[in-house]
């Protein structure tokens, strides 16, 4: 589990797009920087759902390495790299801390990253103005140009 | 050009390992006759139309009786499917397994010629219904050929599907059908099949008919793979004998011919000058028409190429959003208007194709009295008047002031480089309203505009509430340029349901729009209609539901060529329901007479790294692009779009390629074919007279070798080791010359035989001798 820098606003974060540090296969257009939880240093990439057309669940389930959360590892669809992981059992002491609900992250070793721009490319797209994970594709725009 | 496919038809074809299955005879007795029978044949499936006109050609057609007679396994019993129950949710047979294979074979009471298949369903969708499945018959369960493959969409109305029930135009008796379910609508749950009915010809005396011709059909077909083997086996009085006994040809006469004049008298000469002469009179046609286009990309101007600042105002700047339209007489691109990353554009250009020049006919439009810059517009040309319409544009929610919503209709003269406002408002003459993403056609001969689908802009203050007001849909409208007067033909309905962001082709000689894909709010279309404009008739050539055809797309781009009657899709956006929505750039091509689809270029590369490499190859992944086609040279060309890039969604392209789709010609065909012969007489040549042989091989063979194809080269090349012999490259020889059985017959014959298959293979179907072998059939259990 993660603890966000700011964590009463996570609406003013920054989303970023993650790349894979081995293909540069786009593995998450949904990141937020956040630090873990249970160690407050870790910085890492969490979002609220991975796409399971970029990344895969790889079945072994194991304890992370701070914490007693129960996680599996999350491969790059396209070369097979792992690039993080997710949570499918949170341990009580990430439960009780302040988080930013994301069950899902990616290593910052293992990922390239760079900010996501607005619709327009005006400016840098903010969590508070990111569309719902299922409405956040280029079908749902109203004019394709 | 490695790393791309190209690809082939998608359909999968699936094989299923068979295993063991129990075997029961059915107790079940035959349902009283007219039990379940609906009083009318509920819904025909659309596809089924042609099969109507079978029900009202033949009065025979009645429902069959048939009992289960094997099934896979089952979870409810297979006898449920008798009965039509659509409220009982047991009321079904359903697997208990989705491991392949799953199936349920029914025994007619009678030999039928089996027409069609309907399917009862449940009242509501339900998981287990049959996304995909296959239907065999035949007279006995050994022997089923497929009849259909197809599926269900998962709701409660019935689906009827017409079977196959031809050879050869003939129709053929079944005693047996099997239905093999493929794939339930969830995924891992098991296979259901509510209420069955099997409808045809069961009246004895059609189907002894049928039965007599199926019968004598297989004894001959039978006895022709024997005489293909005598004489490939070299038996030739057998062959002899079982021929006059039979009086059964093998093959078209002149094939008979071919082969005397190759494999029995290995008359070279003779044989090249038949193969001239066949070619003369159209006998490679058939087969070249069936052959797969290839796809060939260039690049008409070097891509990101720098260049100093005088000449970049010489060509168009980077766009989304576009239009162009193409003068096939003056072979000259029109292009106008677009969207840049950050406004919208006003440039009129125009293209000329044999001296390569761009030129800039007007920086903005608006200034010389046309519309203003517009992106997500509309526009056709008149070749024969020279004149260039244009309709519609997107306009920014920001900008839906009452009086902005007005659709404003613009005609450019080409000759004289004048616009004309022809009107301020559309909807105000009974045209459309302020539309985008629609699409439009002209019918040149009868000077009418065709005008179909879009989103109507509306203004956002004529809703009080706070909420989006429901999406309007613009319906088909025309316009008759003569008498300038627009025509509502059809509003937005369910029969033709209006749409954005797809395709409209109009065929000038079948006088029929063509309307593909697109998408109507969350819904992605995949529906393929045509309408008859002189009959107002809407028909629906495919409603997408099978996997064959161009995938559901949207922002595609469709053009048309009416001399080859084919339709071509370079698709933009796909919707994968299992992937993320990925700009993935596929060229389809729909083949009008035989309703085909074929996918002629596949590129699913996604990686960035790829593309940079790739990019002056062939055309980045995109949308919003443009593509427009001269059917007279069969050449396409494309330009600009969105790469859409997250990192940069200001991005747009300013890339001009040409497309040109390839078949092997006839000359090709005639060339490989001579060579083959020609190889054949150096390879004999050269085991007797080795020096005549080198010099034939440096000349003769030289001469129909395509020296800068590297494969053809190193075939050429490896052909001078037959000179030097030497056991280990001892031919192409298959396994089987070395079983002593065959060892008796003649080298050079088995090898002329094999080159006279591979001729023939070029030869109309109707004259050949059987493509199968009959030591194929030969069961190895």
């Amino acid at each position: 589990m993660v603890l966000t820098n700011l964590h009463p606003s996570f609406g003013k974060k920054a989303v970023y797009i993650l790349d894979c540090a081995m293909c540069s296969e786009t593995v998450c257009r949904r990141g937020m920087l956040a630090v873990l939880v249970a160690d407050g240093k870790t910085e890492l990439f969490s979002t609220d759902k991975y796409d399971r057309s970029a990344v895969g669940v790889i079945p072994e389930i194991f304890w992370a390495k701070s914490c007693w959360c129960k996680i599996q590892s999350l491969a790059c669809l396209n070369c097979g790299a792992v690039v993080g992981y997710h949570v499918i059992l949170p341990c009580v002491k990430c439960l009780k801390a302040v988080n930013n609900g994301h069950r899902c992250m990616f290593h910052n070793k293992f990922v390239s990253h760079c900010y996501r721009l607005d619709e327009e490319g005006g400016d840098f797209l903010l969590w508070k103005h990111l569309k719902p994970h299922d409405e956040d594709n280029l079908l749902s725009r109203e004019c394709l140009r | 050009m490695e790393g791309w496919g190209l690809g082939t038809n998608s359909g999968i074809v699936f094989r299923w390992v068979r295993s063991s299955y129990c075997e029961r005879k059915s107790i079940f007795e035959v349902m009283e006759e007219g039990e379940s029978i609906q009083k009318d044949n509920p819904v025909v499936a659309s596809s089924s139309s042609s099969l109507l006109k079978q029900y009202n050609r033949n009065e025979q057609v009645k429902i069959l009786q048939f009992v289960v007679s094997k099934w896979s396994s089952f979870s409810y019993s297979p006898e449920n499917i008798y009965v039509d129950r659509p409220s009982d949710q047991t009321s079904r047979w359903s697997s208990d397994s989705n491991n392949p294979p799953q199936f349920l074979i029914l025994r007619l009471e009678k030999p039928a010629i089996v027409k069609s298949i309907l399917f009862g369903k449940y009242e509501k969708t339900h998981v287990c219904n049959l996304r995909k499945f296959k239907i065999y018959g035949g007279l006995t369960e050994k022997h089923l050929i497929e009849l259909y493959d197809g599926g269900l969409k998962n709701d409660h109305v019935p689906e009827t599907f017409p079977l196959r029930y031809e050879i050869e135009g003939n129709p053929f008796p079944c005693r047996y059908i099997k239905i093999e379910p493929l794939q339930a609508w969830g995924t891992n749950f098991n296979f259901s099949i509510w209420y069955v009915e099997l409808r045809g010809n069961d009246n004895w005396e059609d189907v002894k008919h049928c039965m007599n011709w199926y019968n004598t059909y297989r004894e001959k077909e039978a006895i022709r793979l024997c005489l293909k083997h005598f004489r490939q086996r070299g038996y030739t009085e057998a062959f002899r004998e079982l021929s006059a006994k039979t009086s059964i040809t093998l093959e078209h006469p002149l094939l008979t011919q071919l082969h005397t004049i190759l494999v029995i008298n290995g008359d070279f000469k003779a044989c090249e000058e038949y193969i001239i002469q066949a070619r003369n009179e159209g006998m490679f046609d058939q087969f070249l028409c069936q052959q797969e286009y290839e796809s060939e990309w260039t690049a008409i101007e070097p891509v990101n190429a720098k260049k100093p600042d005088s000449t970049s105002e010489a060509r168009p700047g980077m766009r989304g959003g576009h239009q162009m339209c193409i003068d096939v007489l003056t072979e000259t691109i029109y292009m106008f208007g677009g969207w840049d990353g950050n406004r919208d554009l006003a440039d009129l250009w125009s293209y000329h194709l044999p001296s390569q020049t761009w030129i800039c006919l007007s920086h903005d439009t608006e200034k010389d009295g046309g519309p203003s810059a517009r992106s997500c517009h509309k526009m056709c040309l008149d070749y024969e008047k020279k004149q260039i319409f244009t309709l519609g544009r997107y306009l920014d929610p920001s900008m839906r002031s009452p009086e902005r919503l007005k659709c404003d209709f613009h005609m450019y003269d080409i000759e004289s480089h004048q616009w004309t406002f022809i009107t301020e408002d559309t909807a105000a003459m009974g045209g459309p309203r302020l539309i985008f993403d629609h699409q439009m056609v002209i019918d040149i001969e009868h000077q009418t505009i065709y005008v179909f689908g879009g989103r109507v802009l509306t203004s956002p203050a004529s809703s009080d509430s706070e909420r989006s007001p429901e999406m309007l849909f613009s319906g088909l409208y025309s316009f008759h340029i003569p008498s300038n007067t627009w025509a509502l033909l059809m509003d937005d309905c369910v029969a033709l349901r209006s749409r954005i962001g797809h395709s409209m082709v109009f065929h000038p000689v079948r006088r029929v729009l063509y309307i593909f894909a697109g998408q109507r709010s969350k819904d992605y279309l995949n529906d393929f209609l045509s309408y008859q404009v002189d009959t107002k008739e809407v028909k629906v050539v495919s409603d997408g539901k099978s996997k064959d055809g161009c995938q559901a797309g949207f922002t595609q781009r469709a053009t048309l060529d009416p001399d080859l009657n084919e339709i071509y899709v370079f698709s933009g956006l796909s919707r994968d329901k299992e992937k993320r929505d990925n700009v993935k750039n596929s060229f389809w091509v729909y083949d009008i007479i035989n309703d085909k689809w074929s996918c002629i270029y596949k590129n699913e590369n996604v990686g960035q790294n790829y593309w940079m490499k790739m990019q002056h190859v062939e055309p980045v992944p995109r949308f919003a692009h443009q593509l427009v086609y001269d059917h007279m040279r069969k050449i396409h060309y494309l330009f600009g779009g969105n790469p859409g890039k997250d990192s940069l969604p200001r991005l747009r392209l300013d890339d001009f390629w040409s497309l040109k789709l390839s078949r092997p010609s006839s000359d090709y065909l005639l060339r490989r074919c001579r060579c083959l012969i020609r190889k054949q007489q150096f390879l004999e040549m050269s085991s007797h007279e080795p020096l005549k042989a080198m010099a034939y091989l440096q000349n003769e063979v030289a001469d129909m070798v395509d020296h800068s194809d590297p494969k053809e080269t190193k075939e050429f090349q490896l052909l001078t080791s037959s000179l030097f012999p030497c056991p280990s490259i001892d031919d192409e020889a298959e396994p089987s010359s070395y079983n002593p059985v065959l060892q008796d017959i003649d080298l050079n014959f088995r090898k002329r035989t094999n080159l006279f298959n591979k001729l023939v293979a070029f030869f109309p179907d109707s004259m050949t001798q059987p493509k199968e072998n009959l030591v194929d059939l030969v069961p190895l259990s």
